[in-house]
Parts: C-alpha cells; sequence; structure tokens
C-alpha cells in the first residue's frame, strides 16, 4: 500500500465529496451510480496509509473567541501576586510585539482568588466551580503557545494551520478523511454563540482547497432555518414538497434513460437526501426533545434566542444566565450522537483588554464563565454518563492567552471596570477531554506565568495529537495543492503528536 | 548516507513482470512522474532538504555519482535500491511512506537499459504547431482540433458522436459564451436558418454580445481574488469595482491577452499611461489589508507582495510557487533565490497594507458629465458678460461629480530614491533575511529581455515573450476546461513536474501557437474552439462509452457538467424574465437570509435589495471575503481570499436546498409561473411554455404528462396558495404553477450544460 495522495482529478474527488454526504454505506438509488464511478479508486480512498487506529470516532471543539485569561482561570502565581501594580520588569519587553500595550505596563496579579480541587490537587480560580467537580476527567495544558498575537491570524492558524486564510478547517480536513458516519447529517457542524462570528470569519469553517463539500455547515440557532435554505417556501406543505420531488425524480429519470450521464443518478439521491435533511436536521437540533434534568444539568433553554444575537454591540448585553452556549453545548452531543464528526463551537466575547466594562477581566470575564461553566462540565458529565466521553475527544481553549500585565489603557490606574491583559502567545492554558486523552495537567509556566517553564506544546503538537486520535498520521495525510503535499500541520516536522497525554 | 558496499545484500527481483518490452521507455510520460513522486523531495533541487548529496533530477549529477550506469542496470545503484526487499535499503524509504508497484520497479529497470536518457520537462520547451493528422473517418472533421481529437479517438477504437441537435447546441453554446441561455425566439430563428453558416452567425452574434464579456469576466475575477471587501479580520469594504468592469470592457473589447497581460500588471509603469491603464493595475491591489490593531503592516505587506508573486507565476505560468518562498522548489527549477529574485520585481510599489495609493477612476458617463460641465463652464467663463451665479453653479455642479468619482487602489512605484531593498527571507520568514537579491525573471523557463528597465514592465512583457513556453499553453487550456469541464491539462494550476500531463499535447500546441498567431484574441481563440466538431457532438453517453472513456478525457462525446455558480442563478433569472440586464456599477446585494453578516466590528449591514438590483446577474452581487454570498460558495464559488485557478465541482443536498427554497430561485418560480399562465389557456399549454423557457427544447409527451399530473395531484390544502405566491413574489396567480416552476428550475437538465 502507497500513501498516494488522494488524487486530485475532479471525477475523483466528485465521488470522495459523494461519500461524504452519503456516509460510509451508500444509500438506495445513489449507491448503483456511486459504486460504478468508485470503481477503480475506492481503494486508495479507504484504506490509506495514513489510516491508523483511532482513539476517538468525533470531536467537539469548544473555542472561546477573544482568548481568556489563563491568569484569572488556571494559572495561580503567587509571585505575579506579589509583584502585583509594579512595572513590569524590561526583560519581558525587549524584543517583544503588543498588539496594544505601549510603553511600560504593570504587573496584574489574579483578580479571583484560588483554591486546589480534584485527585492532582490543581489550582483552578473561583470562576470554574463547576469545572472544579470533573477535574480528574479532564487534561489541562498548561503549556500551549502559538506564533500569532492578533486574534484572526491566530484563530486560523490554530484551525486551518496557516495564518493566512484559504486553508481547510480541521473540521474539513478531518471530514475529508473519514467521512460521515450519519447519512442524513453533515459531518462537520458549526455552532456560534456570543452574539458574533468570530474575527476570521467564515473563513475558519472554509474548505481552503479542499472541495467545498467538506467546509463545515454553520447551523443557526437564532429562531432561523438551522441550515440555510432548509426550510420549504411559505405556503408549500411537506406533501407537496414530496410530490414536487417525485415528479423531479421522474422527470430526472427520463435524462439519464436519454443522456446516460451517472451525475444525474447522483443528482436524484442527493435531492433525497436534502428531502431527509429536512427532517433529520431539526430532529437533532431540537434540544426541546431533552428530558428536563439533561436541560437543567446544561442551564439549556430550548428556544431561547439571546438579544446579544442581533445586538450591534453585544458585549454591552451580557448576562451569566444567558444559556445560548449551554444550548450549543447540548446540541453538540445530540449531533456527535447522531453521527456528526466534527462538530466547532465558537464562543464570542473573550477578548478582555480592558478598554470598556464590557471587555474587561474584572466585569466581563466572571460573566462570561458563569454562561459557559455549568455547560461545559455537564457536556464533559453527559458524554461520560452516556458511554460517549471514550470515543468523544472534547478540546477546549482559545487562539492564545493574555499578558501577566495590565494592559495600560488610557488608565495607568486600577479601575473597576477598565482592568484588560493584551493578547499573550508565549504560554497559555488549553484543556481536552475524553477520546483516549489522559487526565491530569500537563507542562508548566514560569513563575509568573509569562514563559513555558517545562513541556510546551505548540498549536502544530496539538493539531497533530487531534488528528492522531482520530485515527490520521498527521504526518502522513496531505492533500497535493499548489505544488505541496499540504498538510493540517503545515510543511515541516515540527508537529508532534503529544503522547504524553495519551491514555 | 548511501551504502554502496551494503546494497550488494539486496535480493534483485526479476523485472520480467508486467512490462511489455515493446517501446522504448519514455522519460517525460514513464520515469519523470515516478522520479518526482518518489525520489525528488530528497534527491532534487532543493540543496536544504537533499539526502547523501545525490541529485536525480538532472542525469549528468546522477551518473557522476555513479547512481546511474546508462546501459547497465546491474552496475546501477538507483536499480538496486528500488528493487531490494531489504527494507532498510530499499528506496523510497519504508517510512517515506512512498513506494514502487512492480510495474515501476521494472520501468527503472527497462530505461537504465535502454541509456536512462532525461527529456526536458514537456511544458518548458516552446509548443510547436504540428500538421493535425488525417484519421480515417476523413469526414467529421471541421477543424484542425477535430484531426487531434479523432486520432486519439480512433486509436482508442472510438468514434465520434454525432453533432447535438440544434437546440440542445445553441442551448450549449450560449451559456458557455455569454453565461445566460437563449430565448425561445433565438432557438427557433437558428433552427429555421437554413445558411450552411447558420451556427457561425449565432457564435459571432454571442461573441459581439455584451453579456459575454460579463460571462468571461467573472472565470478572470476567480484568478484575481476579486471581492468588495479587504479581508481578515475587519473585512471592511474597498471600492475595487471598476477594477471588475475594466475586465468585462477588456472582454467585450477582445483586448489582446499581452495587452490584458501588460496593462494589469504594469499599467501604470507604460509611457503616456491612461486612467483606464493605471485602473488595470488594481488586478495586483486586490489582495488582502489587514487593518486589526496592532498588526505589522510590514508582516502583510510582505504577505500581499508574496500573494502576487504567487498568483502572477500561477495565473500567466501555471507554476506553483508556494514551496519556493521558504525553501528551493523540489521538483521544478525554482530555487529560493529565484523566488526572491523575482519578488523584488513586485515589491517596489507604494501600498503598504493599507488601501492607498488610490486613483480617481471615473466610469464613462462619469467623465462624458465632467467634459459636458467642463465646456459648460468655460462658456460661461467666455461669455462677454459673466454671471459670477451661473459659474458658481457650475463649479459646484463639477465639483459635485468630481466628488463622486470613485476612488480606486492602484499599484503605483516608489521613487526611485524610496525603492527597497529585497533580500532572501529565510525560511518564507520575513524578520529572518538573508543575502540581498537584484531583480531577476526565471531564466530556466525563458531568457530574460535584453536591455530593459528591469521593472514589473519588464515582467509583464517577459511572460508575453514568444519563447515563453507556458504563458500561451496555460491560458488556452484555462478556456478549453472552462468549455469541456477538464483542462487538456487536468492540473489546470500545475504545469511543472507535479501536474498531469496533456490529454493531447499535440492539441494543446497547436493551440497555444495559434492563439499567439491570432494577436492573442480570446474571441478567436474560442470560437475556434467552439467551432470544431468536437465541441459540437452530443453529449449522450452509453455503458460502454463510460467503460471506454469513463471521464471523456478523449473527448468521445460532447462536454456534460453543472453549470458554474453564477449561471446556475443568472439562468433562473433570465428564463423566468426577471433578469436586469445592465452592465458594470457598484456591487449589488440580493436577498439573502438574514444574520448572515455578523462580522466582527464592521458596522456595516446587509440590506436586501428592492427593484433592479434585486436581480443582476451574479458577478454583481457584493462578495464579503469572511461572509461571501450563501448560494454561490454551495455552488462551489470561491471566497476571492486567494486565487482560485479552478473550481472543484461538487454535488451536493445543499445545492438542492438551493435552488429549491431559497429566495432568488422561488421568486423565479413565480416570475416564471406568471409568464406560463399568460401563455396558454390549458394547464398542458402553460407547461409546455414553461418547460420550453427553461429548457429551450420541447417537452416530450411523457414529460408533459408528468408534470400535469403533478400539478393536479397538488389539490386541496397540500398548499397555501396565498402563502406561497407572496413567497414568489406574486401578488395573484396559480400556486400549483408557481411549484411546476419550482420543478422545472430544479431538473438535472436544467442545471446542466446539455
Amino acid at each position: 500500500m502507497t500513501n498516494e495522495p488522494l488524487p486530485l482529478g475532479l471525477e475523483s474527488v466528485r465521488a470522495t465529496t459523494r461519500r461524504h454526504f452519503f456516509g460510509q454505506a451508500g444509500l438506495g438509488l445513489g449507491a448503483i451510480a456511486l459504486s460504478s464511478l468508485l470503481n477503480g479508486e475506492s481503494t486508495a480512498a479507504t484504506n490509506p496509509a495514513w489510516k491508523i487506529p483511532a482513539k476517538a470516532k468525533s470531536i467537539i471543539y469548544l473555542h472561546m473567541a477573544g482568548s481568556p485569561s489563563q491568569v484569572d482561570l488556571f494559572e495561580h502565581k503567587p509571585d505575579l501576586q506579589r509583584l502585583h501594580n509594579t512595572e513590569c520588569p524590561q526583560e519581558y519587553l525587549e524584543g517583544k510585539r503588543f498588539a496594544f500595550i505601549k510603553g511600560v505596563p504593570k504587573m496584574l496579579g489574579a483578580q479571583f482568588s484560588y483554591k486546589q480541587y480534584g485527585e492532582t490537587g490543581q489550582w483552578v480560580s473561583d470562576l470554574l466551580p463547576n469545572l472544579t467537580t470533573i477535574l480528574d476527567d479532564i487534561c489541562v495544558i498548561r503549556s500551549v503557545h502559538t506564533d500569532q498575537f492578533n486574534h484572526a491570524p491566530a484563530q486560523l492558524f490554530m484551525h486551518t494551520g496557516n495564518s493566512l486564510l484559504g486553508y481547510p478547517a480541521m473540521g474539513s480536513w478531518v471530514t475529508y478523511g473519514l467521512g460521515s458516519e450519519n447519512a442524513n447529517l453533515p459531518g462537520f457542524v458549526v455552532l456560534s454563540s456570543g452574539g458574533k462570528t468570530p474575527s476570521a470569519g467564515k473563513s475558519l469553517w472554509g474548505s481552503g482547497f479542499l472541495p467545498t463539500v467538506y467546509q463545515g455547515v454553520q447551523c443557526r440557532t437564532d429562531g432561523g432555518d438551522p441550515i440555510l435554505f432548509l426550510s420549504d417556501p411559505p405556503g408549500m406543505s411537506r406533501a407537496a414538497r414530496r410530490k414536487t420531488l417525485d415528479a423531479l425524480a421522474d422527470l430526472n429519470q427520463f435524462q439519464h434513460q436519454n443522456v446516460g450521464d451517472p451525475e444525474t443518478m447522483t443528482r436524484i439521491a442527493q435531492y433525497e437526501l436534502a428531502f431527509r435533511m429536512q427532517l433529520s436536521v431539526p430532529e437533532v437540533m431540537d434540544i426541546g426533545r431533552e428530558t428536563k434534568e439533561t436541560l437543567e444539568m446544561y442551564g439549556a433553554q430550548p428556544g431561547y434566542v439571546s438579544e446579544a444575537e442581533s445586538a450591534a454591540d453585544p458585549r454591552v448585553l451580557y448576562k451569566g444566565d444567558d444559556p445560548t452556549f449551554a444550548n450549543n453545548c447540548l446540541l453538540a452531543r445530540r449531533l456527535v450522537e447522531s453521527g456528526v464528526r466534527f462538530v466547532q463551537l465558537y464562543d464570542w466575547g473573550w477578548d478582555h483588554h480592558g478598554s470598556s466594562p464590557g471587555e474587561s477581566i474584572d466585569e466581563t470575564l466572571p460573566i462570561k464563565c458563569r454562561q459557559i461553566d455549568r455547560a461545559v462540565t455537564a457536556l464533559i458529565t453527559d458524554l461520560k454518563q452516556r458511554g460517549l466521553l471514550d470515543e468523544t475527544l472534547v478540546i477546549w481553549g482559545g487562539e492564545f492567552g493574555r499578558t501577566p500585565m495590565m494592559q495600560n489603557n488610557k488608565n495607568t490606574e486600577l479601575v473597576k471596570g477598565f482592568i484588560g491583559r493584551d493578547h499573550h502567545p508565549y504560554a497559555f492554558t488549553m484543556w481536552m477531554a475524553g477520546g483516549g486523552i489522559k487526565p491530569g495537567v500537563f507542562g508548566s509556566t514560569d513563575d509568573i506565568g509569562y514563559y513555558i517553564a517545562e513541556n510546551p506544546v505548540s498549536v502544530r503538537d496539538l493539531q497533530s495529537t487531534i488528528l492522531h486520535q482520530i485515527g490520521i498520521d498527521p504526518h502522513r495525510f496531505s492533500f497535493p495543492y499548489q505544488g505541496l503535499n499540504q498538510r493540517l500541520i503545515g510543511p515541516t516536522e515540527e508537529g508532534r503528536v503529544v503522547h504524553e497525554i495519551l491514555t | 548516507m548511501m551504502n554502496r558496499i551494503a546494497l550488494c545484500c539486496g535480493i534483485l527481483l526479476s523485472a520480467s513482470t508486467g512490462v511489455e518490452a515493446k517501446e522504448k521507455v519514455d522519460f517525460s510520460s514513464d520515469i519523470q512522474p515516478l522520479l518526482s513522486k518518489n525520489c525528488l523531495a530528497c534527491h532534487g533541487l532543493d540543496a536544504g532538504s537533499r539526502k547523501a548529496d545525490l541529485r536525480l533530477d538532472q542525469r549528468a549529477a546522477a551518473v557522476d555519482a555513479g547512481v546511474i550506469v546508462p546501459g547497465e542496470p546491474d552496475e546501477s545503484e538507483l536499480v538496486a535500491r528500488v528493487e531490494t526487499s531489504d527494507s532498510i535499503l530499499v528506496m523510497p524509504p519504508v517510512d517515506s511512506g512512498h513506494s514502487l508497484t512492480e510495474q515501476e520497479i521494472a520501468l527503472f529497470r527497462r530505461w537504465v537499459a535502454e541509456g536512462a536518457e532525461y527529456e526536458e520537462h514537456w511544458s518548458f520547451s516552446p509548443p510547436v504547431k504540428v500538421e493535425p493528422p488525417q484519421g480515417e473517418q476523413s469526414d467529421w472533421p471541421a477543424s484542425a482540433i477535430d484531426h487531434f481529437v479523432l486520432r486519439r479517438l480512433e486509436d482508442a477504437g472510438l468514434k465520434p458522436r454525432s453533432e447535438a441537435d440544434r437546440l440542445t447546441l445553441i442551448r450549449r453554446v450560449s451559456l458557455d459564451l455569454t453565461g445566460l441561455p437563449p430565448t425561445v425566439e433565438e432557438a427557433e430563428a437558428f433552427v429555421a436558418d437554413q445558411s450552411p453558416k447558420a451556427y457561425e452567425k449565432v457564435v459571432d452574434r454571442l461573441l459581439a454580445s455584451p453579456a459575454y464579456g460579463e460571462r468571461w469576466a467573472r472565470m478572470w475575477l476567480d484568478l484575481a481574488r476579486y471581492a468588495d471587501t479587504k479581508g481578515y479580520e475587519k473585512d471592511r469594504h474597498r471600492d475595487i469595482w471598476r477594477y471588475r468592469d475594466w475586465v468585462i470592457n477588456a472582454f467585450n473589447d477582445d483586448m489582446p491577452y499581452d495587452q490584458f497581460t501588460i496593462e494589469q500588471l504594469a499599467g501604470d509603469l507604460l509611457p503616456d499611461r491612461t486612467t483606464e491603464q493605471i485602473l488595470a493595475t488594481a488586478f495586483h491591489r486586490n489582495t488582502m489589508t489587514n487593518e486589526e490593531g496592532g498588526t505589522d503592516n510590514e508582516e502583510f505587506r510582505v504577505a500581499a507582495v508574496k500573494d502576487r508573486v504567487d498568483t502572477t507565476l500561477q495565473v500567466w505560468m501555471g507554476l506553483t510557487m508556494g514551496c519556493a518562498k521558504c525553501h528551493s522548489h523540489k521538483y521544478d527549477p525554482i530555487t529560493i533565490n529565484d523566488y526572491y529574485s523575482f519578488y523584488a520585481f513586485f515589491n517596489q510599489t507604494q501600498d503598504a497594507d493599507a488601501e492607498a495609493p488610490f486613483y480617481p477612476t471615473p466610469t464613462a458617463e462619469q467623465a462624458r458629465q465632467i467634459e459636458l460641465q467642463q465646456v459648460k463652464l468655460q462658456e460661461l467663463k467666455s461669455e462677454p458678460e459673466t454671471d459670477e451665479a451661473a459659474i458658481k453653479e457650475a463649479e459646484e455642479a463639477l465639483k459635485a461629480i468630481q466628488e463622486s468619482i470613485p476612488k480606486t487602489p492602484v499599484m503605483l512605484e516608489l521613487a526611485p530614491k524610496k525603492q527597497r531593498l529585497t533580500k532572501l527571507h529565510n525560511r518564507g520568514n520575513f524578520l529572518d533575511q538573508g543575502d540581498e537579491v537584484q531583480p531577476a525573471v526565471l531564466t530556466e523557463f525563458v531568457d530574460a529581455p535584453e536591455e530593459v528597465e528591469p521593472n514589473r514592465l519588464a515582467v509583464a512583457k517577459w511572460l508575453m515573450q514568444a519563447d515563453n513556453p507556458l504563458t500561451s499553453r496555460v491560458m488556452v487550456n484555462r478556456l478549453w476546461a472552462r468549455l469541456f469541464g477538464v483542462g487538456l491539462v487536468e492540473t489546470e494550476e500545475d504545469f511543472g513536474t507535479q501536474g498531469t500531463p496533456p490529454s493531447h499535447p499535440e492539441l494543446l500546441d497547436w493551440l497555444a501557437v495559434d492563439f499567439r498567431e491570432n494577436g492573442w484574441s480570446m474571441k478567436q481563440l474560442l470560437k475556434t474552439i467552439v467551432m470544431s466538431q468536437t465541441y459540437r457532438q452530443d453529449s449522450e453517453t452509453t455503458p460502454e462509452l463510460i467503460e471506454a472513456d469513463p471521464r471523456n478525457r478523449l473527448l468521445s462525446r460532447g462536454p456534460h457538467f453543472r453549470l458554474p455558480a453564477e449561471v446556475v442563478r443568472d439562468q433562473a433569472l433570465a428564463v423566468s424574465g426577471l433578469l436586469t440586464e445592465k452592465i458594470g456599477g457598484p456591487s449589488v446585494m440580493p436577498p439573502q437570509p438574514e444574520g448572515i453578516w455578523k462580522s466582527t466590528y464592521s458596522g456595516e449591514s446587509w440590506q436586501n435589495a428592492e427593484g433592479p438590483d434585486r436581480y443582476r446577474r451574479a458577478l454583481y452581487t457584493y462578495l464579503k471575503r469572511t461572509s461571501p454570498y450563501p448560494a454561490m460558495i454551495t455552488f462551489d464559488a470561491g471566497s476571492g481570499e486567494v486565487c482560485q485557478v479552478r473550481r472543484v465541482r461538487t454535488n451536493t443536498p445543499l445545492q438542492a436546498l438551493v435552488t429549491l427554497n431559497d429566495t432568488a430561485f422561488v421568486e423565479a418560480a413565480g416570475a416564471l409561473a406568471k409568464r406560463m399562465e399568460e401563455a396558454g389557456d390549458t394547464t398542458r399549454a402553460q407547461i409546455a411554455h414553461g418547460f420550453r423557457r427553461v429548457l429551450i427544447r420541447p417537452a416530450t409527451e411523457a414529460e408533459l404528462d408528468r408534470l400535469v399530473e403533478l400539478y393536479e395531484s397538488l389539490d386541496g390544502d397540500l398548499l397555501d396558495a396565498g402563502e406561497l405566491l407572496k413567497a414568489a413574489g406574486v401578488e395573484q396567480g396559480d400556486a400549483r404553477l408557481v411549484a411546476v416552476a419550482n420543478v422545472l428550475l430544479n431538473l438535472d437538465e436544467t442545471v446542466m450544460k446539455p
């Protein structure tokens, strides 16, 4: 078996794109056309050399867009508290570029108190009381670092492996490689909360140079169609739609008899799938079908549409009990339960520079934590209770960290509602759970949490580890484009599977 | 290091497997791809990644190293190392993930035995026009194209198909040349035309139609990465639609491809440059600018310049430069030094990750108004008794027009004293710069022009030099691919050694030379192709034909593939009578679902257009890079973030949802139903009329029966007529016909090129 990259030929790509939506099983009408098209091409695609034994079947990636402060959540640093409100030593400023900090900032100790929890006695701040109850189920990585210090490039780097636009998202790569487990649902679903899409926009779930069929399908939860154009036009009943599709299929059959192009058969099958999705998508998206206990556990509220979703500036409307993110977490569980391969959540509103009370460490961070703490805890607990945690990899984090210094906006003194931190790419915290990840703590930073002290984990390492757990050899998995065998982890060999955190 | 002694331990396999030794092994088609795929990553041009100090990309190097002994496979280490079953010695190494089949190994042995001759990669030597071969079926060919195609078909034991019927043909050629379907009247006129030139007359009419420019501009805009916003986080509005209109005009005027190239790459450097020539340089101002707080402008300026280098070589020469900015190309003759020497040409423009410099680019109408006002002002001033109030009024009117002139970001060169030094970027990192380089073209491909100032203008002229082996081939292949669905070279984006070889090399070369000889006329080139019998074949196929020519690479039938995103929309608007025929102007916002635009910071919003702008052609739809128009991306259109050489066509259920339910298509169904209603007294006649409008051909009885049956089955409360009619944008009418029209617009035959 060679590890020949999947061929770039149009037909073969089209054949694989069909498989993406058909799932592995193939479906009645289209299956004949499909199998004839796949003839001779299927071996390379079904058992390629990059395929390795999988620990996880699906992935739920929770991205806190804007980047939460690890200093105030996971990084207990008594030395930093001691330096609080003193000028930052020059050694931390020389040769550094910051997004907003100018001159000499003051050190800023954690704004919330810490206690120890779990078997490992990990320090976690008061802002995440629920999460502390499941610390023994997650692996906290305190030593993640990135190359990028602005939101859009850093988000792109995290999710597409490149800080420029135009590269496929991790979810696109994964569905391109593994397809979907459910023939009636897309394989890569994106959900967002917090009132805005992340800085880098829809490019974060774009398919780049992979066929567009692999782009993330954004499911919307604001009361409109969960998938764009899913609803029939007003006035057209489902029975009427069925009748129109029957006529359409019959006419297309005539066409196939006359012209003989197998693509016509595929099109007939795709219309049937669209019809089934009209039922299956709203069904899976309907969290109202969950028990009261489950809803309560997540803090979810079916049908809730946050004011923040339509506000020009959602930050002023943030409330701790906003259930939008909780609803999305519950949806994520329903989706992976139904066989969706990759569920990507974005929660906007974590960019706490302190330039206003709506984006400050002292006022906004606690609200954002209340919005997610119970929900992510419930997600892990719920997956575990259902026996799904072992086969679902959950990832939580931002695109970088935040500085241990205060951002000296207009205020050089600490003013309530204006306490903020700048972007910090050198060391930050993420956590992973399930999918063959060993719970515990990995990596550490220096005494003030500025630099990594041991076990650095780069973005490429994270990506390598994620692909590895889902059953893809990150080094061999590629797609030919621009004269390179393009990979999620980039062209160099720096990406490494972090075996230390695997079970 | 290679250990030559250890090679003796390898067990030599018999080389008799599978390969029939009747013809000499061909380097280009047999060996080059194997070397390229399996060997050159470690034994190629890139010194940085080269292993064992061995090069296999050059014959002399491989022979000097003793790895290849021409004529002596048993003496050649290359043969021994690919044949051995020792997992430590075998090449390619086990952990490379590459391996050779027995046939491939046997090919290496035979090639060495036959002398191990190397040949230059096919696309790196200039195309030559050879006499088209004569096939047996002498009554079929209508042009040189057909002779080349027929030869390959006959070699494969196949025959071309007969010409498509006229209704199919006019629908096909209209959709191809103008992106719009013919009207029923145009189709009838063509059927009735007895003249032997009937088809040619249609082709000429279509090429002369303004819609032609719109259709082919869209093709070019993919390459130009055109969009109406600046990209990155803020992704704010950018006024650059005047460039889009420049492209439309250039196609409609059939601007020769050399001029088209020179003006876009270096219009600002032409002597006596015109405003339009400067506007053309906006081609390379479609790169993104990053307005996110705290970003390093130099970082994103450099990213934009690299994008211009990559896009230039990609678009004109089909070369991929993705790798050469970090290290020398592993496969094609481009070193990192070559890359930055070429980069140096593009490193001297004034723009630096911001929109400036701008240039006032009046539309033709604005230019006319200005002239009128100036004349008027002149007259007022020259009157014996000047009317100060009138003069003031005229001056203000003139000022108002001048202020309304769109200012387009363009390329302008830095003053000589301010020009930048260009240095290598080690591993592509702009913060880690190496030796200084001087501007130089890629002389491995084409010699540098003599005695010219080394600037972008020189690059543009170098691209169009008659001895450039790639420029013409790449462009004819591109236009061919838009018409046939696949290029003669399938990897339109890569004509280098990693790309696929052409299916009809002599045909490609014939067209490439012909294109240049015809003064680079794109209209002439398209006409040559669509006039061929090859293009005019019917597209029907059979299981036997699919077996013999599964992907129609032999051109054993007419082209048959799904229409591009824009044509799917424009056709629906055209056949329903909704289409607004207006060329150019600022981009418009046809309806899209609520809440699509939730950009992080910009306060800009999407306002669904009412009136004529609701139904403009798709190329005028506002394109926001971080939030492209959903119906278009679902049908594989791009976001304009980077140069898109070809769109890989997909066929998904999300596409079905667009054409079934998107407002544009529901309103098209409403308008079509209205036309159907007015066109006949019986349901059957009405449906027959609608069918004809959409597919141009009349429906068969069976098709009509089925659609009438659908109509009749939609009784009772299956439809809420009031609601459906409202959604379809018609005040009153027959909701059942709307549902039937919705089916017509979703037929496989409707969205496929016939």
